[in-house]
């Protein structure tokens, strides 16, 4: 007679004594019995101006992939399960999953998301580990402090703002707004957006940049901030009566247009190449934003981190601490820039082979565009209603629904709202 | 699809925080307990619906303890409240129960309330456990050359659900309203009734299958493939659905007809899609026919152009009364009869003569098929009274016995006569 396997011996004996027979294993440590892996939990916002879909998840999904791939080199036995949040339910989803206990053991996010979720009481503080924050600019770790000095997250990479223009149409893409009005007069479509964080960048072209800055800082403006702000709204004005330029309302609208051969010049993201270069092949060309004569373009980068969620286990956090490290690691931040072509590095120690490729040289240049608009990312967050007024200002006067003038002092206090 | 099973095993990895598995511990646990009470009665005489929020409060003691000791409760509370929504939909039966017949109430829970609960809990659920929106994209592979997303399925599978479920009602009403507005008769309303559900059902599948992004050759190749399927396997399911559709635009054999099987008058009570349910009066059978029976056999029906039957009894009166007045006064005598139609007149005749009686037939019209047997019995006991009252005699038969003798010739009839 066959003798009878351990689990068919479970299953004929009664409950209890199947219970004690499993405890019994549990007790004894049984060798043959794999540990599970620890799981560490990532959550990772979408940016307001990206549409979750499939493609987008896979993008995110490669681009961690490029991390974790090295870690489980060094840890094994750990595995990452990632959730995608739109940013703008970021905070209601964690404060809800804090609550129960269940927030993930690392948010990938905004710099200022992961401030505002420090301040709620949402993440814990990122420890302060001295031989760590010295791989970054104080200036860029000041941005994630609260004013009592904790930490929000670790910086770890840098996603640009730049233009993408189709090769087709564009033989050379626009090096300021002038040439920018002027491909749009000799027949090519140009795209921008009212929404805002997408269409700042012309602010600091057309020298307002100071004068947006002290409005939220809440500083007396001069009479040149005054003018800077009004030609600035004019220019938009003016370029919205172009015949060839379009304002669309989101980012993935114009991403839309633009992938289907509609427009030729258009403000795109870093994060978004990817899925820009499988739809349009060799016809997509990136390049800087265009500056202006009053100054460069204020490109508005975003500052992805890593913060601490509460609630993880014992292990779970030790995992998401080295996990953190690895990611600011020279070698891992060397492998996240050239691997993805997408993304420039935290850590200020390494350096961009730019030398190597133009993209990235593309991208270094739009990180120093954007580096003049640091002071501001920290007065304007992305979740805030402040957004949706100047959306609306914009498209008024895009529209011609209102004066330069006018539409400068709406701004004005459409800004000091909320200081 | 390995890609969401991955997922959902994934979040067993938060059984590893000790602040979860007590929350669902104690959740879970109080539940037990309760229905342990109530099955014990452990309350005496009190009510069984007091065991529950008996529990209920207890949870909210834990929680608000959990709470306290600065423990997270939000997943406790959230178990609690799934809880408390699953009890009211208890409490909603035991209300429902007084407005709802019996059979439409258990409908109602067993297809859309329960169904649609433990759908959305799971939702709820989920969305304390991870990022909806991110599961939702998980692409779970190929359909037809289209890739399907888990929300793309859960979509299709809920209209799909909903449009099988849910069209009843609105398809009930739209047939009552073109009831009113044309005049139609009810087995016209009933077979409009079905007409527009099968189109709600075949729009919502089309309109699925274009959610699913499946496209035109893609259907052709399903319907090739379908093809021979009915050519081997599903030809008596196909068949019988053609017929069933058949038979509702010939008007033949519709919800409230009434046809002869096997001698009996049956009401036709629903016309499916692989068969017709009929109700026999006689037994209070109902029979379920394949439709494609009604398609290819020949049948007799009631109420295929008005829903009069020509019903008949028949009865004899001695020889000696005059037929003239048997007959006038049958027919006289059904005109009695409450449910036998005045127009068309009934009409006696005389048919033959029989041995011992003179035979009559009394015919007459009554307007629910039905209702034959029934009819016929009150005619008859009418005639009964009638002729009592009139003297007149309903023979029977009379036989003649004599004695045989031996040898035959010197046989004599019986003393007395030959009655």
């Amino acid at each position: 007679m066959m003798e009878a396997t351990a689990p068919a011996l479970i299953l004929r004996t009664s409950p209890i004594r199947a219970l004690a027979l499993l405890a019994a294993l549990a007790l004894s440590g049984c060798s043959s019995v794999p540990r599970l892996p620890t799981v560490v939990y990532i959550a990772v916002t979408a940016n307001s101006d990206q549409h979750l879909d499939t493609e987008l998840r896979e993008d995110y999904r490669q681009r961690l992939w490029l991390l974790v791939e090295g870690f489980q080199q060094i840890y094994p036995r750990t595995t990452f399960q990632m959730g995608i949040y739109p940013e703008e339910q970021l905070f209601s989803a964690m404060a809800r999953r804090s609550r129960a206990g269940l927030e993930p053991d690392l948010l990938f996010i905004n710099g200022d998301t992961a401030l505002r979720l420090l301040r709620a009481g949402l993440v814990d503080p990122f420890p302060a580990d001295p031989a760590l924050l010295r791989l970054f600019e104080p200036a860029v770790l000041a941005r994630l402090r609260t004013a009592d000095g904790r930490l929000a997250g670790l910086p770890i990479l840098v996603q640009a703002q730049l233009s993408c223009y189709d090769r087709r149409t564009v033989q050379q893409p626009p090096r300021d707004l002038t040439e920018l009005l002027s491909i749009s007069a000799s027949g090519q479509a140009v795209g921008l957006t009212v929404d805002p964080f997408n269409l700042l960048w012309t602010a600091g072209s057309l020298g307002a940049l100071p004068a947006l800055e002290g409005a939220l800082q809440g500083r007396a403006l001069s009479l040149a901030d005054h003018q800077a702000l009004v030609r600035w709204l004019a220019w938009l004005q003016n370029a919205g009566g172009q015949q060839r330029v379009t304002f669309f309302a989101s980012q993935p609208e114009t991403d839309a247009q633009f992938i289907a051969g509609r427009l030729s010049w258009i403000p795109c993201r870093s994060t978004a190449l990817p899925m820009l270069r499988r739809r349009l092949g060799a016809r997509l060309g990136v390049a800087p934003l265009p500056d202006g004569q009053d100054g460069r373009a204020s490109a508005v980068n975003r500052l992805r981190v890593m913060a601490l969620g509460r609630h993880s286990s014992r292990a779970g956090r030790e995992r998401a601490l080295s996990f953190s490290r690895f990611a600011v690691n020279p070698l891992t931040q060397r492998t996240l820039t050239t691997g993805s072509q997408t993304v420039l590095p935290a850590n200020r120690f390494v350096s961009v082979p730019v030398q190597s490729s133009q993209l990235l040289q593309t991208l270094e240049i739009a990180n120093q565009q954007g580096l003049q608009t640091d002071a501001m990312a920290g007065l304007l967050h992305g979740h805030e209603t402040r957004l949706r007024s100047l959306q609306n200002l914009f498209t008024q006067v895009v529209f011609g629904e209102t004066t330069p003038r006018a539409a400068r002092d709406h701004l004005l206090r459409i800004l000091a709202k909320n200081r | 699809m390995k890609e969401l099973v991955l997922e959902i095993l994934g979040w067993l990895g938060y059984l590893e925080r000790p602040a979860v598995v007590l929350q669902i511990v104690l959740s879970l646990g109080l539940l037990l307990l309760s229905r342990l009470a109530r099955r014990r009665r452990s309350f005496g005489n009190l009510p069984i619906l007091i065991y529950t929020p008996v529990g209920l409060s207890l949870l909210a003691l834990v929680c608000l303890l959990l709470t306290s000791a600065g423990q997270p409760a939000g997943l406790a509370l959230l178990l609690g409240q799934l809880w408390l929504g699953w009890y009211g939909l208890s409490l909603l039966h035991r209300l429902l129960s007084r407005q709802l017949p019996a059979a439409a109430l258990h409908q109602l829970e067993t297809r859309l309330l329960r169904p649609g609960y433990l759908v959305l809990s799971a939702l709820v659920l989920i969305s304390y456990l991870d990022s909806l929106h991110d599961v939702a994209v998980i692409p779970l592979g190929q359909l037809l050359g289209v890739s399907v997303s888990v929300a793309r399925i859960f979509n299709a599978l809920l209209v799909t659900y909903l449009v099988l479920v849910g069209c009843g009602p609105p398809a009930a009403a739209l047939a009552w309203v073109l009831q009113r507005l044309l005049g139609m008769g009810d087995g016209s309303r009933k077979a409009t009734e079905l007409m527009l559900r099968y189109a709600v059902v075949g729009l919502g599948l089309a309109g699925v299958a274009v959610h699913l992004g499946l496209n035109a050759t893609a259907l052709v190749a399903v319907a090739g493939g379908l093809s021979v399927g009915l050519g081997f396997g599903i030809k008596e399911v196909f068949s019988n659905f053609i017929s069933g559709l058949w038979l509702l635009f010939e008007g033949s054999v519709r919800p409230g007809e009434v046809l002869m099987i096997d001698g009996d008058p049956c009401e036709v009570r629903r016309l499916g899609l692989r068969a017709t349910l009929l109700w026999r009066d006689r037994d209070n059978a109902e029979l379920l026919i394949p439709n494609q029976t009604f398609f290819t056999a020949a049948a007799t029906t009631y109420t295929a152009s008005d829903r009069m039957r020509r019903s008949q009894v028949s009865v004899g009166a001695a020889y000696h009364h005059d037929p003239a007045t048997v007959i006038a006064l049958l027919e006289a005598t059904a005109l009695q009869v409450p449910r036998v139609l005045r127009n068309p007149a009934p009409n006696a005749l005389l048919l033959s003569y029989g041995d011992f009686a003179i035979n009559y037939a009394l015919r007459f019209w009554i307007t629910n098929p039905m209702d034959n047997v029934g009819i016929c019995s009150e005619v008859n006991q009418a005639i009964w009274l009638a002729f009592k009252q009139q003297n007149i005699e309903i023979p029977f038969p009379q036989q003649v016995e004599y004695s045989m003798v031996w040898p035959p010739e010197t046989h004599q009839s019986n003393p007395g006569g030959g009655h």
